[in-house]
């Protein structure tokens, strides 16, 4: 909370824009007041056996502490991990395939690589329809989208009839070729309708009709598979909202880092799994660029993972592929890689007296040992408390404590395995546990082809600020940059986030001269779909129409995806210059007489979200002063200052080794490095020399 | 010295550089050999060049044990900024087979060498006798295209352009060649890059212990994990189906002795070196990686938290005598040594299966059969030659669970290409791409089912090549009363009255209409079938993955209307068989063995041993030719007298060999 002021609520001239984010262990707050520009943040401890309670608890603080009336609120966006743990507990809908004769074990054989190729153990993961739940029925298209065979619909018959004998409650249908044309899917799936209209059904490219048969499947698999479950959630939240009386309708952030209504959530639901990691870092990107950083590295710790993003000229990278638990999601999505070691990750002793941190982790229960809430192996936070860099201050807006006591019980009893102290111990599993990410930051940045050292780290969620810094420095990069508010910056992203649709069509063609009608036509389909999704979700201003294609050499087996200028779909040679010299960019070199094929045509249809500022004062150089003293284990105790977050006015310097407390997280800033506090009151830490 | 505690972190830097260097690779590569198939490998290496860091992510699995110095040693003065490469599989002792070309880049600190950069490329082609350089028909090395001994490829970081220009000459895709070769180059620089830094990070005293330190300490987790196992003499040999085009089977043996912490895998008693490109180039190098690859994954297996890198070879010593398919002298041909490095791979999994079987798995299917297919496209009039699916089988049934279905266990590694993209580039209709029931070995764990997949082409004459296929007489094994898998299998139009099976052959060439149906082998089943639960094999049953007969046969589990009948499925068990043995072969390799026992196959091998080297497989075929009906050692003895009697110009073995 910025204040604790009491307001008497006036809905008449209060609007209220709200983002809400969950997390494994809070849910998290930004409450925009319109009139102000103030921004009031909070976290509450999530009820897993009460899903959207939460909401009302967190809404009816703001409301006491910040004086929110609910009937002011006109925006309401909220992300939501519903989806992602129907697919990481497996508690999703039991779904029936429907597929070509001859082609059932589709999901079964993947793409057939497997984790862990130096393992005899390696194993894929069961697939998430069964394969006596696969029906095969004689149907074909060729790749060129004529039909060869039209669906037996016997048999068709046959396979719905034996679904609905085993209690299937939905059914995706996904045939070769549909994604250079869709009609064979949808008579199917009309027919699946008609002979069972009590199952809900979707066609593959209906979902998401890209060419590849196992992508295109296990995508719509996966929507399928978290659909009751959201659409249940959805309808839930919206009952609550309306009973508070909230005007707003819910929006909902996906995984592309934009929005959409929550009418559209219900049979999208594919579209929201990475919902809260991508609008971290849309939130990141816009406070970067506010702060006039282009170039960032976001570095999102939580208890059991790390989230680590690129944003480069002020925005955030796409990608498709992303992993969601044990299963690749080919939508686009905001790219984000997940680091196994978090707060929780758990600290041991290999045979051959090697420390090693992670991949166990506490998790949220029992959390860190000096949580005190039954966890006794020693963490990441742990180490962190007995180096005294925690347990000063409350954390949590207050619901949290550190017991340093604990954390030491724990460490120490790694240090005894050892023969080592326990402050040494400790300070070797941070090490560890920063050389982790090291490992996985280093492969993004090589697999982005790009030198890190030009990158600023931006540290967030509640442990990012924690290891940020010793990140960054065993990385190379100069900088860090901590926000005002570092544990709700996903809550923020959803607040300022755009509507955003993405769509697709394949078209597999050479870039030719007779290629260009299609394109153009295939763009002109898109727009007009763009222009309808938008529609559909109450927006009536301008919109944006981003074009681009993937595109790649003959010969080659992968795309890259090329911004398109509208402009270009006269001239020909413009794509080609476009894709040669990406081309280059990315790979190192390029072909310019090489032949040049387009797979697919994307657009993305943008709505903008409203036009935020975040209050800023004009700087005013100053030492900062420090709340207190504590006593920190630098190779040896040292007293160090400690700033209490509050008290950093725009303009304030100080030096580190010093730490700064605040409600949502703990900064540690190593020695060496100068601390600024700019005019919209982020953190900038650089080196002294 | 280097402190311990911390050297996980030393480690993790270590394998940051060598996953920079494999993405910068993945990423600048030309070729879909390095790109899709990601036949590469990079490494960091002492100062000795012993590789100290691989990738985990990207590449083959073959080389964390490759130690360069050998073909280190063989340039003198290197400066900073040299690249060295070769791609001989006869000068050094690095590269395996004359596609894969091997560079090397010294790291300065000063005026010291504190590492090496290194790695190697699958090259699409290196010329010689037929596209690609590798067919299991050639015989000498010189047919399998141009070799480079190890030389400067990079002079004080001046490319020589010369080499590129003989190079160029001599192989067909020039283009893909030298941009794949610049793309390592690329990626040795960014290992240097990595090197400096880490130089920087812990200081080059702090370094240079710190990388003896993981060597140190992978040799002390692969003897951790040999003190584990019982000391003891485990004897085991697997056949690949034929040593050379229609002909004879070729026998790898093991002998691997586990004393304390270290092992001895001595191969005494396999093939003599072959007359076709299935050799395995190893230089008789006790520690060399293509004859540990086996191992590398039992270790892994046994804790995957192992460091991969030379130190892990320290407690091994291979014995492999020269002359043999492991131990070839120049000019045998090498091109196609993979398909005998799975069977060498079966070898050491089934020793080690026997010193600890309550660890390991049953066989995996082991033929990593690649398909290519060259046809004509009517529509665009255009010849088109595209890589279609690998098709592989599963793993063998594991400790507590199945062997993975249509791939898994040492060919974890491969991936497919969607149905739709091959239709929508190459002229030809999948009819079938899915798992082929009863493939996998029965057993109280299943083993991994085989892929199956069929296609029909629409031109004349379309050549197919199916690389690697192997297994289609000597089967998967199964363990501990597990049976043995499925064989994998070639047809021509299966089910019609034209059904042509090809058998063990690995080209085809097809006719308009045609379809060719390419089945792997499965994975060894583990544990007595007759133990697995019945609601397993109903499970099966309803997944199509088993067929009811295989249920009631195989597992004595009786099904009405896909319910078990328990009682009858209780009485078929009650009178199944007991299996014996460690393990199951099937009756192939039980029919082979009835008259090539095990004692008959020694005598044999020994007798060749005792030859030159260069009559040694020519006695062998002959031997095989003449043997008849004849039985055993004396079988054998026999056989060889009557080819003494037709070659009397064939020296005759020293007696001392007896």
């Amino acid at each position: 909370m910025d204040t604790t002021s009491q307001r008497v609520p006036d809905a008449g001239a209060a609007d209220w824009k709200i983002g809400v984010d969950i997390g494994g262990t809070f849910m998290d707050f930004c409450a925009l007041e319109t009139l102000t520009g103030r921004i009031a943040s909070l976290k509450v401890l999530t009820t897993p056996d009460d899903p959207g309670a939460e909401l009302v608890t967190g809404l009816r603080l703001l409301a006491v502490r910040e004086g929110l009336d609910p009937r002011a609120i006109s925006r309401f966006v909220h992300g939501t991990t519903v989806g992602i743990n129907t697919i990481l507990q497996r508690k999703g809908a039991e779904l029936a395939l429907i597929t070509n004769v001859g082609f059932e074990d589709v999901i079964e054989l993947a793409r057939l690589r497997m984790p862990e190729m130096y393992s005899l153990f390696c194993h894929r993961p069961e697939p998430l329809i069964p394969r006596d739940m696969v029906f095969g029925i004689p149907a074909r298209l060729r790749a060129d989208g004529t039909e060869a065979l039209a669906p037996d619909m016997a048999a068709l018959a046959g396979a719905v009839a034996q679904i609905r004998a085993r209690g299937a409650k939905g059914v995706i249908v996904s045939l070769l070729h549909s994604w250079c044309d869709g009609a064979q899917e949808a008579a199917v799936k009309a027919e699946v309708e008609r002979l069972a209209p009590d199952l809900f059904v979707f066609a593959s490219a209906e979902v998401w009709p890209v060419i590849r048969e196992y992508e295109r499947t296990s995508t719509a698999i996966l929507n399928g598979y978290v659909h009751p479950r959201v659409s249940g959630y959805l309808a839930a939240l919206e009952a609550r909202l309306a009973g508070l009386g909230v005007p707003a309708r819910a929006m909902l952030t996906k995984s592309n880092g934009g929005l959409m209504n929550a009418v559209e959530g219900r049979r999208d639901c594919v579209s929201m799994l990475l919902s809260g990691t991508a609008s971290g870092v849309i939130g990141a990107a816009w406070l970067a660029r506010q702060a006039g950083e282009g170039k960032i590295l976001t570095l999102d710790i939580g208890g059991t993972s790390a989230d680590v993003a690129l944003i480069v000229d002020g925005q955030p990278q796409f990608g498709t592929g992303e992993q969601i638990g044990e299963f690749p999601l080919y939508i686009p999505s905001v790219s984000v890689s997940s680091i196994g070691i978090g707060g929780g990750s758990i600290a041991g002793v290999d045979a051959q007296g090697v420390l090693r941190v992670g991949p166990e982790s506490a998790g949220s229960t029992p959390g860190p040992a000096c949580y005190g809430r039954g966890g006794t192996r020693a963490t990441v936070t742990d180490a962190m408390a007995v180096c005294g860099w925690l347990g000063h201050s409350a954390m949590a807006y207050g619901q949290l404590r550190t017991d340093v006591a604990l954390a030491r019980a724990a460490v120490a009893a790694l240090a005894d395995q050892l023969g080592r102290g326990v402050e040494e111990t400790a300070q070797a599993i941070l090490d560890i546990a920063v050389s982790e990410m090291f490992v996985e930051v280093e492969k993004l940045a090589s697999r982005a082809g790009i030198d890190l050292r030009d990158y600023t780290l931006m540290p967030f969620g509640g442990g990012g600020p924690m290891l940020g810094a010793f990140l960054a420095r065993e990385l190379g990069l100069a900088k860090v940059m901590a926000p005002r508010r570092p544990g709700v910056v996903s809550a923020l992203g959803g607040l300022i986030a755009d509507l955003r649709g993405d769509f697709i069509r394949t078209i597999y063609a050479d870039l030719d001269a007779a290629a260009m009608p299609a394109l153009r036509d295939g763009f002109a389909a898109l727009a007009r779909e763009g222009a309808d999704w938008l529609k559909a979700q109450g927006h009536a201003s301008a919109a944006l129409l981003k074009l681009s294609a993937d595109m790649r050499y003959t010969g080659q087996s992968f795309e890259i995806e090329v911004a398109i200028d509208p402009d270009w779909l006269a001239d020909r040679a413009a794509i080609a210059r476009a894709f040669h010299d990406t081309h280059r960019r990315i790979y190192d070199f390029n072909d310019p007489a090489g032949r040049v094929e387009v797979v697919n045509l994307r657009l993305s249809a943008i709505g903008a979200g409203p036009r935020l500022a975040l209050p800023e004062t004009d700087e005013v150089a100053q030492v900062a002063r420090p709340a207190r003293q504590v006593t920190v284990h630098l190779g040896g105790p040292r007293d160090i200052a400690l700033y209490d977050r509050a008290d950093l006015t725009s303009g304030a310097q100080f030096e580190g080794p010093a730490i700064v407390a605040q409600e949502d997280t703990t900064f540690a800033i190593p020695a060496g490095t100068l601390a600024h506090v700019d005019r919209y009151l982020n953190i900038h830490l650089t080196p002294t020399e | 010295m280097f402190d311990k505690m911390t050297l996980q972190v030393l480690a993790n830097h270590a394998r940051a550089a060598a996953e920079n260097m494999a993405h910068t690779l993945h990423r600048t590569a030309h070729s879909a050999f390095v790109k899709e198939t990601q036949d590469f490998t990079v490494m960091l290496m002492d100062r000795a060049g012993d590789t100290f860091a691989v990738p985990m992510d990207l590449g083959a699995t073959w080389y964390p044990g490759l130690t360069y110095g050998r073909a280190i040693a063989m340039i003198d003065d290197y400066r900073p900024g040299d690249v060295a490469f070769t791609n001989d599989p006869y000068s050094g002792h690095v590269a395996t087979h004359a596609p894969d070309t091997h560079l090397w880049k010294p790291v300065f600190v000063g005026d010291e060498i504190v590492a090496w950069t290194g790695g190697h490329i699958h090259n699409t082609d290196m010329g010689g006798a037929v596209p690609a350089s590798l067919s299991r028909s050639l015989t000498e090395i010189h047919q399998e295209g141009i070799r480079f001994p190890p030389m400067k490829l990079v002079k004080e970081g001046a490319i020589d352009e010369q080499i590129l220009r003989i190079m160029s000459t001599n192989v067909r895709k020039p283009d893909l060649n030298i941009g794949d070769i610049k793309a390592l180059i690329g990626a040795l620089n960014t290992g240097e890059r990595k090197v400096r830094a880490m130089v920087e990070r812990f200081g080059r005293q702090g370094f240079v212990e710190g990388v003896a330190a993981l060597l140190d300490q992978a040799e002390a987790q692969a003897r951790d994990i040999l003190r584990a196992m019982p000391d003891g003499e485990w004897i085991f040999a697997d056949y690949a189906d034929e040593d050379s085009d229609h002909a004879n089977p070729c026998r790898l043996k093991l002998t691997l002795r586990i004393r304390g912490d270290e092992a001895v895998l001595d191969f005494t008693g396999s093939d003599p070196q072959l007359g076709s490109s299935l050799n395995v180039p190893s230089g008789g190098d006790p520690r060399h990686t293509i004859l540990l690859v086996g191992v590398y994954y039992v270790l892994y297996t046994l804790n995957p938290k192992i460091l991969l890198n030379t130190g892990l070879t320290r407690p091994f010593r291979c014995i492999a005598p020269e002359g043999s398919v492991l131990n070839p002298v120049a000019p045998a041909a090498v091109g196609m040594r993979s398909l005998t490095c799975a069977r060498l791979r079966s070898v050491i999994f089934g020793a080690f299966s026997q010193a600890v079987p309550e660890r390991m798995p049953a066989a995996p299917a082991g033929n990593n059969c690649i398909v290519n297919v060259m046809t004509r496209n009517e529509r665009t009039k255009t010849t088109v030659i595209a890589a279609v699916n690998p098709v592989v089988g599963g793993g063998g049934g594991m400790p507590h669970r199945d062997g993975t279905n249509g791939s898994g266990a040492d060919a974890a590694y491969l991936r497919n290409t969607p149905i739709e993209i091959t239709e929508t580039e190459v002229p030809v209709e999948f009819v079938r791409y899915g798992l082929a029931q009863d493939s996998g070995g029965p057993g109280r764990w299943r083993g991994g089912l085989a892929t199956q997949m069929a296609f029909r082409v629409f031109a004349p004459d379309s050549r197919i090549t199916a690389r690697n296929r192997d297994r289609s007489f000597f089967r998967p094994w199964g363990v501990l009363g597990g049976h043995a898998a499925g064989l994998s299998d070639m047809v021509i139009n299966p089910g019609t009255p034209e059904e042509r099976r090809l058998g063990n052959i690995d080209t085809a060439v097809l006719q308009p209409g045609d379809v060719l149906e390419i089945r792997s082998a499965g994975g060894g089943g583990r544990g007595d079938p007759m133990a697995r639960e019945p609601w397993r094999v109903a499970q099966d049953v309803a997944r199509g993955q088993v067929s009811a007969a295989s249920a009631a046969r195989d597992y004595g589990v009786v099904l009405w209307d896909g319910k078990v009948d328990e009682a009858a499925t209780a009485a078929r068990r009650a009178v199944a068989p007991k299996a014996g043995g460690h393990f199951h072969f099937g009756p192939e390799r039980d029919g082979f063995e009835a008259q090539w026992t095990p004692a008959a196959y020694d005598r044999l091998t020994a007798i060749l041993a005792a030859l030159p080297i260069h009559w040694r497989f020519f006695t062998k075929t002959e031997i095989f030719r003449r043997i008849g009906v004849r039985v055993g050692a004396a079988g054998v003895d026999a056989a060889f007298a009557e080819v003494c009697a037709r070659f009397p110009d064939l020296p005759r073995p020293a007696e001392a060999a007896e």
